[in-house]
C-alpha cells in the first residue's frame, strides 16, 4: 500500500443498504429469537438478545461513520450520545406499551423521533448535511435495538415488568447506556482520519458488541430466566476474534511498523 | 392498551413542565464556555472537553442532587433549587481545576480572543492572546456564563425528573418509577445537550460570544424534540 493509502471506493465496500438490512433483521430476529426461545425451552438461549444487540451496534457504527465523514463540528461522541438519549427514551416507551410488539414499536417510535431531529439539524439549525434525515433514523433505530437487545439478554425476556425489576430499576439501563453508546460512536472515532477503511471500523464495532455482550452476561447473573454463561462464553469468543482481526487490519493498514524492543535495563542505561 | 387520552388529561401539566426543562437545558449549553479539542491544547478559550460531555457532567450531577432532596422533601422550589446548586458546584469545580491547569500546567494567561476587554472585569484582553491561538484558560466572565450556564442546566435537568416522577396516574412502585424516571431524564437530557451542540459547532466562549446569538434556533428545535420525548415518557410512565 501506498504512502497516501489507496483511493477508497465513497460509502466503503459494503454498500448501505446491506447493513440496514442486517442490522434491522439481525437485530429483531436476535431479539424475538431470545425471548420465546428462552421462554419455550431454555434460559442458555438468553444471549441471542445480545447477539441482535451487536448487529445493531454494527449499523450504528456504519451509520455514524457515514454521516461523522461530513464533518459536524462537535466531535463524533456527541452523535453516540444522541443516538443512545434518543434510544432509550422509544425504548423504554416502546417495552412499556407494546407488549409482544414491544421491541418493533421501539424501533418504530425511535425512527420517528431520529427523523424530526435529523429534519431540525438541517432546517432549522442549518447543518446542511445532505444525509443528516436518513442517518439520524438510522442512528436512533440502532440505538433502541441495542438498548432492547441488552436488556433481553439481562432479564431473559423483553417483557416490561422483567426488564423494570432486573434491568431499569438496580439501573443496570445505565450500563446499558454508556457501553451501548460507546459501541456506536467509538468505532468511527478511534479510526477516523483519511486512511479510514469500513472494515476496519466495522471490526471495531463487533469488538466493542462482544464487551457489551460480556457486561450483559454478567449482569444476567441476577436475573432467574437468563443464563450467565453461554452469553459470557460468546461474549468473549467474539471479543477475542474481531480483536485479533482488528488488530490485523490495523497491521495492514499501517504504512510501516517498527518493533521499538524492551525498554531497556538500568545496567544498558549506564 | 393504554388510555392515551385520560393519561394525557390528567398529566398535561408535566407535559408541559418536561418541555420547559428541556428548553431550559438547551439554552443552558450556550452558557458553558466549551472549548472542545483546541482548547484541550490550550488554543481556544474555555474547558478542553466537548459541549455534550460538559452538559452532561453537570445536569447528571444536578439530577443526582435533585433526587436526593426529591427522596426527603416534595417541595418543587427546593428540588430546583438543590438541581441547580448540584450542577453549578459540578460546572464550578470542573472549571476551576481547568483554571490551575491552564494556568500553572500548562502556563498560559486566562485571555479571551472574542472582545477586547472582559465585560465583567472590564481587563484587557487581546495583548494577552498568544499568536496563532483563538484565546486560551478561562477568563472571569467564561467562568460566570459557565456558573449561569450551570444553574440553568440544573434547574432544567430537575423539572424534567420531577415531572416524570409526579405522574399522577402510574401504579409503579417508588423503587421502579425512581429507575424509570431517572433514565428517562438522562436521555431527555442527553438529547437536549447534543442540539444546541450542533447549533454552536464546536466552540463557544460564553454569553459573551458571538454565537451565543444563535441560541433561539436551538431552544426552538428543543421544544419539538422535547414535546415529543414528554408525551412518549408520560405515556409509557403513566400507561404503567
Amino acid at each position: 500500500m501506498s504512502a497516501g493509502g489507496e483511493p477508497k471506493a465513497i460509502g466503503g465496500a459494503i454498500v448501505p443498504n446491506k447493513i440496514i438490512a442486517f442490522g434491522i433483521l439481525g437485530g429483531l430476529i436476535g431479539i424475538y429469537a431470545a425471548h420465546f426461545l428462552d421462554s419455550m425451552i431454555s434460559p442458555v438461549f438468553s444471549f441471542m438478545g445480545a447477539l441482535g444487540a451487536i448487529c445493531a451496534i454494527v449499523w450504528g457504527a456504519d451509520a455514524v461513520r457515514r454521516v461523522c465523514s461530513y464533518g459536524l463540528g462537535t466531535g463524533v461522541p456527541s452523535i453516540g450520545m444522541l443516538a443512545l438519549g434518543m434510544g432509550v427514551v422509544a425504548s423504554m416507551f416502546g417495552l412499556a406499551v407494546g407488549g409482544i410488539y414491544g421491541p418493533i414499536l421501539a424501533f418504530v417510535s425511535a425512527a420517528i423521533i431520529g427523523l424530526i431531529i435529523g429534519v431540525l439539524a438541517n432546517k432549522v439549525l442549518g447543518m446542511n448535511i445532505p444525509i443528516m434525515e436518513q442517518s439520524m433514523v438510522e442512528i436512533a433505530g440502532a440505538g433502541a435495538l441495542t438498548i432492547v437487545g441488552l436488556s433481553t439478554t439481562m432479564a431473559g425476556t423483553f417483557m416490561f415488568d422483567e426488564v423494570l425489576t432486573y434491568v431499569v430499576a438496580p439501573g443496570y439501563i445505565a450500563v446499558i447506556f454508556i457501553a451501548g453508546g460507546m459501541a456506536i460512536l467509538h468505532p468511527f472515532n478511534a479510526c477516523l482520519g483519511p486512511d479510514e477503511h469500513q472494515d476496519r471500523t466495522l471490526t471495531l464495532a463487533f469488538e466493542k458488541g462482544g464487551i457489551a455482550m460480556v457486561i450483559a452476561g454478567l449482569v444476567s447473573a441476577v436475573a432467574g430466566s437468563a443464563a450467565m454463561l453461554p452469553t459470557i462464553m460468546i461474549g468473549v469468543f467474539i471479543w477475542y476474534t474481531s480483536f485479533a482481526k482488528f488488530y490485523e487490519l490495523t497491521k495492514r493498514d499501517s504504512y510501516k511498523i517498527l518493533g521499538s524492543g524492551l525498554l531497556p535495563t538500568e545496567e544498558e542505561l549506564q | 392498551m393504554i388510555d392515551v387520552v385520560a393519561i394525557l388529561m390528567a398529566n398535561y401539566l408535566y407535559v408541559l413542565a418536561i418541555t420547559l426543562g428541556g428548553m431550559l437545558i438547551s439554552l443552558s449549553v450556550h452558557f458553558v464556555p466549551v472549548g472542545g479539542a483546541p482548547a484541550a491544547m490550550a488554543q481556544a478559550t474555555g474547558i478542553g472537553t466537548g459541549t455534550v460531555q460538559l452538559a452532561a457532567g453537570a445536569g447528571l450531577t444536578g439530577l443526582v442532587t435533585a433526587g436526593a432532596v426529591m427522596a426527603v422533601s416534595d417541595s418543587l422550589p427546593l428540588i430546583l433549587a438543590a438541581g441547580a446548586v448540584g450542577a453549578m458546584i459540578m460546572m464550578s469545580v470542573t472549571m476551576l481545576v481547568g483554571a490551575w491547569v491552564y494556568t500553572y500546567g500548562v502556563g498560559v494567561p486566562p485571555a479571551s480572543a472574542k472582545v477586547k476587554y472582559d465585560p465583567i472585569t472590564k481587563d484587557r484582553q487581546d495583548l494577552y492572546v498568544s499568536q496563532g491561538t483563538e484565546g486560551h484558560g478561562l477568563p472571569t466572565v467564561s467562568f460566570v456564563s459557565g456558573v449561569i450556564g450551570g444553574l440553568l442546566g440544573g434547574i432544567g435537568g430537575s423539572l424534567v425528573y420531577y415531572s416524570l416522577m409526579m405522574n399522577t396516574t402510574t401504579s409503579l412502585t417508588t423503587s421502579n418509577l425512581v429507575g424509570l424516571a431517572s433514565i428517562f431524564a438522562v436521555g431527555i437530557f442527553f438529547v437536549n445537550a447534543v442540539i444546541p451542540s450542533y447549533n454552536i459547532g464546536g466552540t463557544i466562549e460564553g454569553f459573551h460570544d458571538p454565537k451565543f446569538k444563535k441560541w433561539p434556533k436551538a431552544v426552538f428545535s428543543s421544544f419539538i424534540a422535547t414535546f415529543l420525548s414528554a408525551l412518549i415518557g408520560v405515556l409509557a410512565i403513566g400507561g404503567l
